[in-house]
């Protein structure tokens, strides 16, 4: 063991002796002994402002992006006694997870249970919605018939159009869903009402028209138009049937830009509440809805929850402000928690994904 | 079951079908559910809002009952009621100043994020982020919470810079437009998450011989960033300009003033909403119509 460890560290060292030489010292080097022409040190000094503007630039937009969620996490992390402290700014000085326990008590966001609701049910939706754009994707991409080009212009127009401008008629729909009177010719004269039911969501996203179903038809065809027609033909040329080729050849071949779609019709369905709070009941135990309407009333929430339990109530006054936005930072925090470690495991492989699927690219 | 079916019923005639005929069937059978989608919960609905928008009436047992009234509820919207046409200018008044922005500071880290350089996972990771905080309350909350204690105490004491500026002899109008943007750059970054995706994979789609060839000839930076770069991501900017104002609309005020008239009003007012619901359409639907048309005359596409 010992052996092999030092003769790794020897050759790593000399690696990095060869690497530096090669990339920065010779460099200096050679700028001191004068071997250097003016145009090689020109060059040099451009590369590396370049290099220090871009990171100066990066850290700066980083900085800006990290910085909410950090503040969120330290004002949630914070004891109750060092709430108002201001020597706090960055870290607690003194830390705690009863604002987390509080939150994802049964008062306010009772967090088990809807989050295993709400992943159940992001699960379903994307799976339907992936699969039924994967199938148009494919369509539009390779089964090329009459119209098809028409027909694609208005996936375009599905994109374009605001969901918002059709709420009140989709409201409509779905509380009296019926097909053309076929629905309504079975069930004594009237449709189906699928309002508070979750049919209506899963409806919504297996016919491409959910949480910006449009975008991810538009992302997966153009995913399937840079795949090589050459393997296709020659599963078509082996007797594969269409849908032996789809599921075998173009499903794993476009599995980066399936990746793709899957991870952010995810995020999408699981942060949506405009198709939520018009089709779903509004006690569903679903987080983004539970999260929006705790935060309406953060204060009653706090009420009840410090009257269950007696610790709480010792510690926490429900009128201060500062534990109101503390709990609310946890609520925040608790509702963004499992996308961010979510994207902790799949971040490689997605961003790969994303540089290799061609997302655009006619 | 339903390809079955539909392959059984087709029987021995399907057999005997040319390719490209087959190919055709099975384009239509895939498309099947979206078809379904777009006829009843596209297509459909579009034609009720119209419907509902030219008259006044309630829901009775979820069918809507209405009197034909013209274009009263148009006319009321327009001339008669002032907040919606003020937020329906502020909507579009606000997609022309941020969307260019937008996408200008989404190219920029693209192309920041793209090159060779040391942590560029790590940076790529970070920029991302936005994307899942993008839609819907996570952002509008974070920025709400978190954001209003720091970024705006160091926007105050920007406030110097501005003054001296301003003192130089600058425009106002330029200055304030300027420091709103710099105060903005929260929002402008964590709604640019899709924006820089879609560029940085466009980036990765140009071919690196382009850039040798160029190196070669020896061009500048700059020169190879305008002949180059800028030509070939000419369709990313039109497909990101698609989606940020559609974003940009969707996330105007004018929808919660629609969704208040529509919902939290008298049921007679279901008519009026509607008129309103299609006034935004027919802007939102037109802006986009005329802004990518005039950008899509200079996208360049490399076959």
């Amino acid at each position: 063991m010992t052996k092999k460890t030092k003769k790794k560290k020897i050759s790593h060292k000399q690696r990095m002796q060869m690497a530096q030489e090669m990339a920065g010292i010779s460099f200096w080097v050679d700028l001191r002994k004068g071997r250097l022409s003016k145009y090689t040190i020109q060059k040099h000094v451009k590369r590396t402002i370049m290099m220090i503007f871009r990171y100066v630039i990066l850290i700066c937009l980083g900085f800006v992006i990290i910085t909410p969620l950090w503040t969120l996490a330290k004002d949630a992390l914070t004891h109750p006694s060092a709430l108002a402290s201001k020597t706090s700014v960055w870290v607690p000085t003194k830390v705690s997870t009863m604002f987390f326990e509080m939150a994802a008590s049964r008062n306010l966001m009772n967090y088990v249970k809807t989050l295993g609701y709400t992943i159940g049910m992001t699960l379903i939706l994307m799976l339907l919605q992936v699969t039924s754009a994967g199938l148009a994707a494919y369509s539009f991409a390779r089964l090329k018939f009459k119209g098809s080009n028409i027909l694609f212009g208005l996936v375009i127009f599905t994109i374009i159009v605001p969901s918002e401008s059709l709420m009140l008629a989709q409201y409509a729909t779905f509380r009296n869903l019926d097909l053309f009177g076929i629905i309504a010719h079975f069930n004594n004269g009237s449709g189906i009402n699928l309002l508070h039911n979750p049919a209506s969501l899963f409806l919504l996203s297996f016919t491409g028209m959910g949480v910006k179903s449009g975008l991810y038809i538009y992302i997966l065809r153009q995913g399937i138009k840079g795949l090589p027609y050459s393997i296709e033909e020659a599963a078509f040329v082996d007797g594969a049937g269409f849908l032996r080729t789809f599921f075998q050849i173009v499903v794993p071949s476009a599995s980066g830009s399936i990746l793709t779609v899957s991870v952010l019709s995810f995020l999408w369905n699981y942060t949506d509440t405009y198709y939520k709070k018009l089709l779903l009941a509004a006690n569903t135990p679903d987080l983004a809805l539970t999260y929006h309407r705790q935060l309406g009333n953060i204060r009653w929430g706090i009420n009840d929850a410090t009257k269950a339990n007696a610790d709480w109530l010792a510690a926490v006054n429900p009128d201060s402000p500062f534990v109101q936005n503390a709990v609310a930072s946890a609520c925040s925090l608790l509702v963004v928690l499992p996308l961010l470690i979510m994207y902790l495991f799949i971040q490689k492989r997605f961003v790969q994904g994303v540089a290799r699927s061609g997302l655009g690219g006619d | 079951m339903k390809n079955k079916n539909a392959k059984a019923s087709k029987g021995l005639s399907y057999k005997r079908l040319s390719f490209e005929k087959k190919t055709a069937f099975w384009g239509v059978l895939f498309l099947l559910p979206w078809l379904f989608g777009l006829i009843f919960f596209f297509l459909k609905p579009l034609l009720m809002m119209v419907w509902y928008s030219l008259c006044s009436g309630e829901f009775v047992k979820g069918v809507y009952k209405g009197k034909f009234v013209g274009l009263d509820n148009f006319k009321y919207a327009l001339t008669v009621d002032a907040d919606f046409s003020r937020q329906l200018i502020t909507a579009v008044t606000e997609m022309l100043t941020n969307v260019p922005i937008q996408i200008f500071v989404s190219l920029f880290i693209a192309i920041l994020l793209n090159g060779e350089y040391k942590g560029r996972g790590f940076f790529r990771a970070i920029f991302f982020i936005p994307i899942i905080l993008a839609t819907g309350i996570t952002t509008v909350e974070l920025a709400e919470t978190a954001l209003n204690e720091q970024v705006s105490e160091s926007v105050v004491s920007a406030e110097w810079l501005i003054e001296l500026v301003q003192s130089s002899g600058i425009p106002t109008q330029l200055t304030s437009l300027i420091s709103g943007y710099i105060s903005n750059i929260f929002d402008v970054v964590t709604t640019a998450g899709v924006q820089i995706l879609i560029f940085l994979s466009g980036l990765q789609a140009i071919s690196p011989t382009l850039y040798e060839v160029a190196q070669l000839e020896g061009c500048s930076a700059f020169e190879t960033f305008c002949k180059i770069t800028l030509p070939m991501i000419s369709p990313m900017i039109v497909v990101c300009l698609v989606y940020s104002i559609a974003e940009s609309f969707a996330s105007a005020t004018v929808t919660e003033t629609i969704y208040d008239v529509t919902y939290a009003g008298q049921p007679a007012f279901y008519g009026y909403g509607a008129a309103m619901s299609m006034i935004y359409f027919v802007v939102a639907v037109g802006c986009i119509g005329i802004i990518v048309g005039i950008v899509s005359k200079g996208v360049f596409y490399y076959d």
